[in-house]
């Protein structure tokens, strides 16, 4: 267990072999080889330092071993954002930096200590690393997700389409035991054409945005209201100079009517850091 | 189009990100649960739902508000018993519950106590059936054909009132031993091998007046309603028909409006036509009256449409238009001499001495 009253160890590699229970947590890996201190930002305001090896480091602090856990969500919420926080902060200091996601630790051994074990790592994964690391420098991740109003759509493909035009004409005529007939076929064919606009709409938005950005991944779409539908979610790694131009790109497509468009970040570059 | 930062705003973003994303170290210096590795692992069962949460904002109240309602639902049920009061058995058991056309055995759990026999429905706090032993009459238990054509056992009390209440459960005879020993306890007397009533108290309540009632059962009834179209109604209604000293009457079950009554001069004929009924109700037998040349169909248990046809046609050979009386020796009423002798009074619950003895040997 983490006692502590324990004096913090900073320089990290003067220390051979530390009890058995010790961890660090990691926030990023930045592009610098300087030894520092970042003072007590991190989680449940421990000391942030940074574990350097050759001209890359890790942002750590030290706890015990084991994972944060907390049933109170205030506490999650909290750490949730430190932890962004101290990522943000490792960025402006020095530069690039690959965040890791939340609650990773990396532990001791038998003779071998956490910091060791996180220069070994370093070591290890140095030219992947280094790879990332040009890959992000100087760009940011921005989260792009983009919504329609299903009613809205449903009604413009209803004016439009001769093929459903016809069949509602039929269905206003019919006596009403027919007309409950024709409307699943009515239902059906609204929802084919609306899968059909909806591959449609995705593709040209995904061609513009491809223009402003370095690199998309798609998320899964999320479930939300039923006045905005989810029809895409992406992660955009964007250069700099070219976040203004997306948002004016996304600008566009937000004024379609129907349309809303949700822009977040700059975050760290999350999406497109993982190994593999 | 700026991008927007705000914390509270975009957490649900930073957490899709911080949570499942980042560098992932495959390496066994990491802390894991059970091999993997270990990226916000304990914090996801935490956080699970966590959006949904912000979505409404207020879902820590509603959560608690739930989990309350809960606590309450869940806390254990108590058969509300009177001060003082004593459980003597407790099992689980069932009763005919009846009303109209409609019946049904409604489940519970049967508790004797020193002093009630109650059926209470533990999920809805109800009480479904109760009376105090001082009202029990007497008990009898007849084997009787369940529809799955097995044979269960049903215990039949009879009250002071000559109500009949039945209860079928597991073990039938302890029940009536139970209740037996804490009458005997209270110094309360049961009636040895009491009689049933013949009649179906429940549609007797349809009969009013001074009518006195020969025969009487639940029958579906077809009104002769002619439509426009000139096509007969083709509705049949739940109702009772009976038999009495002045006229043959049929009463519907909800409105309870009596749509047929002949009196027995006018019935001029009467007899059984098999038909289908549409569904699985093929070749049927009905029973067609006719009076001033209408005729009305009446259908249901066959057993009943043969009663039906015997009673009629007692009625109809006799050509009389007097239905024989007697006078009840119990209560002194005047009641049909057919009905008084084979099913009993319909007004006290007497049973002729000869009938006792016919019914004591079905049910021994």
């Amino acid at each position: 267990m983490l006692d502590n009253n324990k004096p913090e160890v900073v320089v990290a590699n003067e220390v051979k072999a530390e009890s058995k229970g010790e961890g660090r947590y990691l926030y990023c890996v930045a592009d610098n080889g300087e030894r520092a201190d970042l003072g007590k930002i991190g989680l449940d305001g421990k000391e942030v330092y940074t574990i350097p090896l050759a001209d890359l480091c890790a942002v750590v602090h030290n706890c015990p071993s084991e994972p944060y856990k907390s049933e109170d969500q205030e506490v999650v919420k909290r750490w949730v954002m430190t932890h962004e926080k101290v990522v943000e902060i490792a960025g402006e200091r020095f530069g690039t930096v690959l965040p890791l996601g939340f609650d990773t630790i990396i532990k001791g051994e038998e003779d071998i200590s956490p910091e060791e074990n996180i220069k070994n790592w370093l070591k290890q994964d140095y030219a992947n690393l280094k790879e990332k690391m040009n890959k992000v420098r100087d760009k940011a991740e921005y989260g792009v997700q983009i919504f329609w109003d299903p009613k809205f759509i449903t009604d413009e493909i209803t004016k439009t389409s001769e093929e459903i035009k016809s069949l509602n004409q039929d269905i206003i005529s019919k006596p009403k035991g027919m007309a409950y007939m024709l409307k699943p076929k009515l239902e059906n064919l609204l929802k084919k054409e609306m899968e059909k606009k909806a591959d449609l709409c995705s593709k040209d938005f995904y061609a513009r945005i491809k223009k402003c950005v370095f690199e998309i991944r798609v998320e899964k779409t999320k479930k939300t209201d039923e006045k905005r539908q989810m029809l895409m979610n992406l992660s955009c790694l964007v250069g700099k100079e070219k976040s203004k131009e997306l948002g004016e790109e996304l600008q566009k497509i937000s004024e379609q009517e129907g349309f809303f468009v949700r822009f977040t970040g700059p975050w760290p570059p999350y999406s497109f850091v993982a190994f593999g | 189009m700026e991008p927007i930062r705000d914390t509270h705003a975009t957490l649900v973003d930073l957490l899709d990100r911080i949570l499942d994303k980042g560098i992932v170290i495959y390496a066994d210096v990491i802390v894991s649960v059970a091999g993997i590795p270990l990226i916000g692992v304990n914090l996801r069962a935490a956080l699970a739902g966590m959006e949904t949460m912000l979505k409404y904002g207020v879902m820590v109240d509603w959560d608690e508000k739930s989990r309350a309602w809960e606590r309450e639902h869940r806390k254990k049920k108590v058969v509300p018993l009177m001060e003082g009061e004593e459980i003597v058995l407790k099992m689980f058991g069932s009763q005919l519950y009846s009303e109209g056309i409609y019946t049904a055995w409604r489940q519970g759990q049967l508790h004797l106590t020193d002093k009630r026999l109650l059926l209470y429905q533990k999920d809805f706090d109800e009480i479904l059936f109760q009376t105090p032993l001082e009202k029990i009459r007497g008990m009898v238990i007849r084997k009787e054909k369940h529809f799955t054509k097995e044979e269960v056992e049903v215990l039949y009390l009879l009250f002071q009132d000559n109500r009949v209440a039945q209860f079928r459960t597991v073990d039938i005879y302890r029940l009536k031993e139970a209740i037996e020993e804490r009458m005997k306890v209270k110094g309360l007397t049961l009636e040895e091998n009491p009689i049933l009533p013949g009649f179906d108290r429940r549609v007797l309540k349809f009969v009013r007046g001074e009518e006195k009632v020969a025969h009487i059962s639940e029958m579906w009834c077809q009104p002769l309603i002619q439509t426009s179209g000139g096509i007969l109604n083709d509705v049949w209604n739940p109702g009772s028909l009976y038999l009495s000293d002045q006229k043959l009457c049929w009463q519907h079950h909800f409105n309870e409006k009596t749509t047929v009554e002949i009196p027995l001069d006018e019935l001029t004929d009467m007899k059984i036509q098999i038909r289908d009924l549409g569904g699985v109700l093929k070749k049927k037998k009905l029973l067609v009256v006719s009076c001033n040349g209408t005729e009305t169909c009446f259908s249901g248990e066959e057993e009943k449409i043969c009663q039906w046809e015997k009673t009629l046609n007692k009625i109809m050979s006799k050509q009389g238009t007097q239905l024989e009386m007697e006078t009840c020796p119990q209560c002194g009423e005047k009641a049909p001499t057919d009905g008084l002798l084979e099913k009993g009074c319909s007004k006290c619950g007497w049973v002729s001495p000869k009938l006792r003895e016919e019914v004591v040997e079905t049910v021994v």
